[in-house]
């Protein structure tokens, strides 16, 4: 048994401190996830504030045969599914909203190649507005394959679905996510065309 | 090669060989569907991990505080509710029998006692009866056939403590 199966075994028998120590080791996974599901670092941290209150209130259900981070993520990802799923409902697209999470991508100025540190956190913010337009179930399987490296047969037990149903969305994501590169690309290059001088 | 075997490398992050490596180079110079799919890939893996602003444990803390005083005020008002609701409807149903004992104390009072001597009278009666069948019991019943009605009960207490063991263990799996 490792140091995080003991503290929520502890915390099955109903210790916070323990609990709050799994708070402090997990909160970046979790925020992470919720972060690339969601796009937003309000809604972000709203959804994995309700994860851990989840993961509090229905600890006696976790099987301790399985690894803690595996539950609290699975945990994390259907929330933030349905999250999406009544936002989708209610016609509230995330496109309409503010591209405030992108803060946390800006590349550093201080760093020692800020050109290069521009590209990257432009490739940064791109993957994160092409994620948003992938399906939800989806998007959770590439977060948990390119984030968080689960395999397959990982991410089929925490998204409940088949493994040959996981690699089927993980392709088709991969496709989603390069025809969309693609254009973005096409596009981008007919811009530079645009503005090129004719003289040149 | 056609276009395949290269999409399928790329999709399943296969382990190239140098050879295969070779190959899929000159693959990318003239298929831009793979070398999209090359440029995400590398994106997706090289896309940072985002942190949480600070104080992210005191903040769940403090809302988890909030949700147990919510749960606990929650409770008190069911309880009171259910206190108020069930104290309501026994009143209504038991309105018609006041009202009458009020009306006639005398008569009522005169059958709640003939009532509970009646009650009082019959249960000495049946006990009397068992007690009579059990001592005719012990003469007719030989010692083994009761070793064996004792063995069988406790045999049947024990599965029933098992199946309720059984049923009573905390389910298994996620489903938060």
């Amino acid at each position: 048994m490792n140091e995080e199966q003991a503290w929520a075994l502890e915390a099955q028998q109903g210790s916070d401190e323990a609990f709050t120590k799994l708070v402090e080791t997990y909160q970046t996974p979790v925020f992470n996830l919720c972060y690339r599901m969601l796009g937003e670092p309000e809604l972000a941290e709203d959804a994995a504030q309700e994860t851990f209150l989840r993961a509090y209130q229905h600890l006696h259900r976790y099987d301790q045969k399985r690894p803690f981070a595996t539950w609290l993520l699975s945990i994390a990802a259907h929330y933030c599914i349905d999250k999406l799923r009544r936002r989708k409902f209610s016609m509230f697209s995330m496109d309409e909203e503010d591209e405030e999470g992108n803060t946390f991508e800006l590349a550093d100025p201080d760093s020692p190649n800020p050109e290069a540190e521009s590209i990257k956190g432009q490739t940064r913010t791109r993957i994160q507005s092409m994620l948003k337009d992938l399906d939800d179930t989806d998007r959770a399987a590439i977060i948990m394959r390119y984030w968080y490296d689960y395999s397959e047969i990982e991410i089929a037990e925490s998204l409940r679905l088949t493994v040959s149903a996981v690699k089927s969305r993980l392709h088709r994501a991969r496709k989603e996510l390069a025809g969309m590169w693609q254009e973005e690309e096409t596009r981008a290059h007919a811009e530079r065309r645009t503005y090129e001088s004719p003289a040149f | 090669m056609n276009h395949q075997p290269f999409e399928t490398w790329l999709l399943e992050d296969k382990n190239l060989s140098p050879a295969e490596k070779r190959e899929l180079d000159l693959h990318l110079r003239t298929c831009s569907h793979c070398t999209a799919l090359t440029e995400t890939g590398l994106a997706l893996r090289s896309a940072p991990v985002v942190r949480p602003a600070a104080g992210f444990t005191l903040r769940f803390q403090q809302r988890l505080a909030a949700q147990k005083i919510a749960e606990r005020r929650r409770r008190l008002w069911g309880m009171i509710v259910l206190l108020v609701s069930g104290t309501g409807l026994l009143g209504w149903l038991l309105a018609p029998y006041i009202f009458a004992v009020a009306s006639a104390p005398v008569e009522w009072v005169t059958a709640g006692v003939g009532y509970f001597l009646f009650v009082l009278t019959s249960l000495q009666a049946f006990t009397e009866v068992i007690a009579v069948l059990l001592r005719m019991a012990t003469d007719f019943i030989p010692p083994y056939v009761w070793m064996v009605l004792l063995s069988a009960t406790a045999g049947l207490g024990l599965l029933w403590t098992i199946s309720i063991w059984q049923f009573s263990r905390t389910p298994q799996g996620v489903t938060a």
